[in-house]
């Protein structure tokens, strides 16, 4: 049931409102007068593509970002949020997508920043500081994570949660929350989303971004869609192919395709007891045409398993075999060499080269074959880089264009698309849906089959089970760095896969 | 909108087209500099005064060819001074001031600079080891290595002259334009060809913006990296050949001023600190800038302190003016 374009009003006042907000980065405008608002006690989802502004409407409304025009009011009154500090002095503060620990430091004083506790002569009481860390985690409900440690040596997981409670303890009247169950397990969704209903209970408003439909209608009270930059309306009760139509502007049918026929062919890919830090005798066999799933919690060795095979993690022990023939790859140029291609999970500090143009990221790994005596041809390296842009339609103003301009779900395709180039015919894909839109999934998921019809292997890891279910033809998934369980398609489902996945192993919160 | 952007001038957009403003930016500080030098001492913009003054300038800028290698991937050498000091003596004594013996010492004196440079380039891609550390060691080193193997300039081969071959070479000149500025010229066009147009500039760059990106897409960042340290070296060896050429004869400290004018000359032409962005053609147009202010100075007969002073404001005012330049973007 429709409520219209958000305009407010009605018996509540909005807590929070935006008011006709834009704001442009270099030549995109990524808010084009979009106005949005939603009421204490309330959990308000914002979804809509990569690049339909969400972000940039959260960073405004979290005092990150200022916009060119229109403005912000909280409780019917214009405010001036200017700076993150002037937003948390009106009660508004925010879980940013990326993480914004310090990570040299320890979780307690992560924790306590700027109000540690003080002991003689005004000095930080490091003892209390910990218990009182201690307690904080304890009272959410977080164990195993120890307020001492440091912030480096958590998982990704972890560090998400550390950056939830950090913003939770100050107690927000306002909470915005970009994306904050990415990173997340299912215990972690859970346990997070007991934490929003608390919050809404107690007439705070909480506002947040997503991907994950079932979290987004397992949560929000209502949910405002978004399209380049402006609101397409908010809604209490949408479902979900509506919402897909109208964040795209077209119908995506089955988001996933079909997998293509598996026939007994030769192995691209093995993996012979492989030992290393984090992967204990790890045997797998990747063939041809295969798309050969990856699953299970997060950090169980599903990284140093890809990042071995890419010869960027070390290994101790195995033998890793390409096309049947024992290789060495002690360094990811050997591995190119041999056909294999890795997408590392964040596309922002492993993948790509932010600041550089969009046909640098694209060539990066074939410059030998676009030069002669180490001097780029120019023409070459433009053909190719144009050919790739079209052939998977990525969005970009030009091949010059510094690549961060682009939205997530184009970058990721600029990544893979650098793969397709070096003409790879092993493809890892390490979570490489994590944080893209609907619609790009779609297009990841028919790239990956296509280049599985084309005879190339897939090795994918993703974070969500139905993805895994839908696309492999096999799933293993590990644990404590060792493959549990083997599950083979027809029939998988994202359920045996969690359930192989949590059997025994321990959970960061509960 | 995506298919027909021209491509032609590939050189990464970042790589040039911000250096080609900021380069802008410093060619026109240094005609200012020329023109207010003119006004406090008429005589000063002559072309042989002019001329005079580029050719101090290819000595920094030939020092700043590689600490622009080097920054472009944020490091630094701080063994500079050393390693110039240390070839303009080997090349003395090397050579003899013997013709017959200059090729050899050539080679010679150019093969330590880039093996030094390449130990420095080892032991930061392989041990991991900070630039800083790194190269301050070195620097200590050579200057122990120099000051023992020569006896402190007393050692009987120490006092003789560059071979007369180079000093010629030095001072001579080709249409009128000095042999020295011939060569840095030379240079500024081998350095900006292998930045902009190479897989080896362009890895320099992509190592400059993101090292773990860069290995992850194949790049060799270690070779790269030890390559860059070998070049820093090596021009650091080339400028201490031209230095004794010029001068005659080798002295000690004579490299000390090349650290600080190395870097500013790097920093003046928009090279950003922490790697990924610059040009050497803009290091260049800073080299001549910073010479030509320093000459001006000593033509207002400003003592040595004020020049500092001056000196250090000026990079100060550059590096603000850059800054606000980088957040409109």
């Amino acid at each position: 049931m429709s409520e219209g374009p958000a305009t407010a009003s009605g018996p509540t006042a909005p807590a929070i409102e935006g008011i006709k907000l834009s704001r442009a980065f270099g030549g995109v405008q990524a808010l084009a007068g979009a106005s949005f608002s939603a009421r204490r006690g309330e959990v308000h989802a914002l979804v809509g593509e990569n690049g339909a502004g969400k972000s940039t409407l959260i960073k405004i409304l979290g005092g990150r970002l200022r916009a060119d025009a229109g403005e912000v009011r909280l409780a019917g009154g214009t405010v001036e949020l200017d700076s993150p500090d002037a937003a948390h002095r009106h009660g508004v503060w925010t879980v940013f997508q990326e993480l914004t620990l310090l990570p040299w430091m320890t979780v307690a004083e992560n924790l306590l920043i700027r109000r540690e506790p003080r002991g003689a002569f005004r000095l930080i009481d490091r003892a209390r500081m910990a218990k009182e860390a201690d307690a904080v985690l304890a009272g959410l409900g977080i164990h195993n994570i120890d307020p001492r440690g440091l912030v480096e040596d958590l998982s990704l997981a972890q560090q998400q949660i550390v950056e939830i409670v950090r913003v939770i303890v100050q107690d927000p009247d306002i909470l915005l929350l970009d994306e904050p169950t990415s990173s997340l397990g299912e215990n972690e969704v859970e346990w997070l989303f007991g934490l929003i209903r608390d919050l809404s209970s107690r007439n705070k408003c909480i506002i947040f971004t997503s991907h994950r439909w079932k979290e987004i209608t397992d949560v929000a009270d209502r949910i405002t869609i978004f399209r380049n930059g402006g609101e397409l309306g908010t809604f209490t009760e949408i479902d979900e192919n509506r919402a897909v139509t109208l964040m795209t502007g077209q119908q995506v049918d089955a988001l996933y395709p079909e997998r293509p026929a598996l026939e007994a062919a030769r192995p691209l890919l093995e993996a012979r007891a492989l030992n290393g830090p984090g992967v204990s005798g790890v045997s797998l066999t990747l063939r041809r045409g295969e798309i050969l799933g990856v699953g299970g919690l997060a950090g169980h060795g599903h990284r140093e398993l890809f990042f071995s095979l890419f010869g960027a993690a070390p290994t101790t022990g195995g033998e890793i075999l390409v096309n049947e023939s024992k290789v060495r790859i002690s360094n990811p140029h050997d591995a190119i060499g041999l056909g294999i291609a890795l997408v590392p999970e964040d596309r922002k500090t492993e993948g790509l080269i932010l600041p550089m143009s969009v046909g640098t990221n694209l060539t990066l790994a074939i410059l030998p074959q676009l030069s002669a005596l180490g001097v780029i041809r120019g023409g070459h390296e433009g053909r190719a880089a144009l050919n790739m842009v079209g052939k998977l339609k990525i969005r970009t103003p030009g091949l010059r264009n510094p690549v961060h301009q682009l939205s997530g779900g184009n970058q990721q395709k600029v990544l893979l698309a650098r793969w397709l180039l070096a003409d790879s015919h092993i493809v890892l894909l390490y979570d490489v849906t994590r944080g893209v839109d609907v619609a790009t999934k779609h297009e990841i998921y028919e790239l990956m089959t296509s280049l599985a019809r084309e005879g190339r292997a897939v090795l994918f890891y993703s974070s969500d089970a139905e993805e895994l279910a839908h696309l492999s033809h096999r799933v293993l998934v590990m644990r404590e760095g060792r493959i549990a369980a083997e599950l083979a398609a027809p029939g998988i489902t994202a359920e045996d896969i969690v359930s192989a996945a949590v059997r025994e192993a321990t959970s960061i919160v509960g | 909108m995506t298919g027909k952007t021209p491509f032609a001038q590939f050189p990464d957009r970042i790589g040039l087209t911000r250096s080609v403003r900021r380069i802008v930016y410093v060619y026109l500080a240094a005609i200012v500099v020329f023109a207010v030098g003119q006004v406090v001492h008429p005589g000063f913009a002559r072309l042989d005064s002019i001329a005079a003054i580029l050719t101090v300038a290819s000595f920094v800028g030939l020092v700043a060819a590689g600490q622009t290698f080097v920054v472009l991937i944020g490091g630094i050498d701080l063994s500079v001074p050393w390693v110039l000091n240390a070839a303009a003596i080997l090349l003395v004594t090397s050579s003899l001031g013997q013709d017959g013996r200059a090729v050899y010492a050539l080679l010679l004196t150019l093969g330590m600079g880039a093996a030094a440079g390449l130990v420095n380039g080892v032991i930061i891609a392989y041990l991991g080891v900070p630039a800083v550390v790194v190269t301050l060691a070195m620097n200590g080193i050579m200057e122990g290595l120099t000051l023992g193997l020569s006896g402190g300039m007393t050692c009987d081969s120490c006092a003789s002259y560059a071979p007369p071959f180079v000093q010629d070479a030095v001072h001579g000149n080709l249409f009128g334009i000095p042999t020295a500025l011939i060569l840095w010229v030379v240079v500024i066009a081998g350095v900006s060809f292998v930045l902009s147009f190479t897989t080896f500039g362009r890895k320099t760059y992509a190592i400059g913006n993101n090292a773990k990106a860069s290995y992850l897409a194949g790049v060799n960042v270690r070779l790269v990296t030890m390559l860059l340290y070998a070049l820093s070296g090596f021009f650091a060896a080339l400028a201490g050949i031209l230095l004794v050429g010029f001068g005659g004869q080798a002295s000690l400290g004579m490299g000390d001023p090349y650290l600080f004018q190395s870097i500013a000359a790097v920093v003046i032409g928009g090279v950003y600190v922490l790697g990924g962005r610059g040009h050497y053609l803009g290091t260049a147009a800073g080299a001549v800038t910073l010479v030509a202010l320093v000459s001006v100075l000593m033509a207002m007969n400003m003592p040595d302190y004020g020049r500092n002073i001056i000196y250090g404001i000026v990079i100060l005012i550059l590096l603000l003016l850059y800054g606000r330049e980088e957040k409109q973007e």
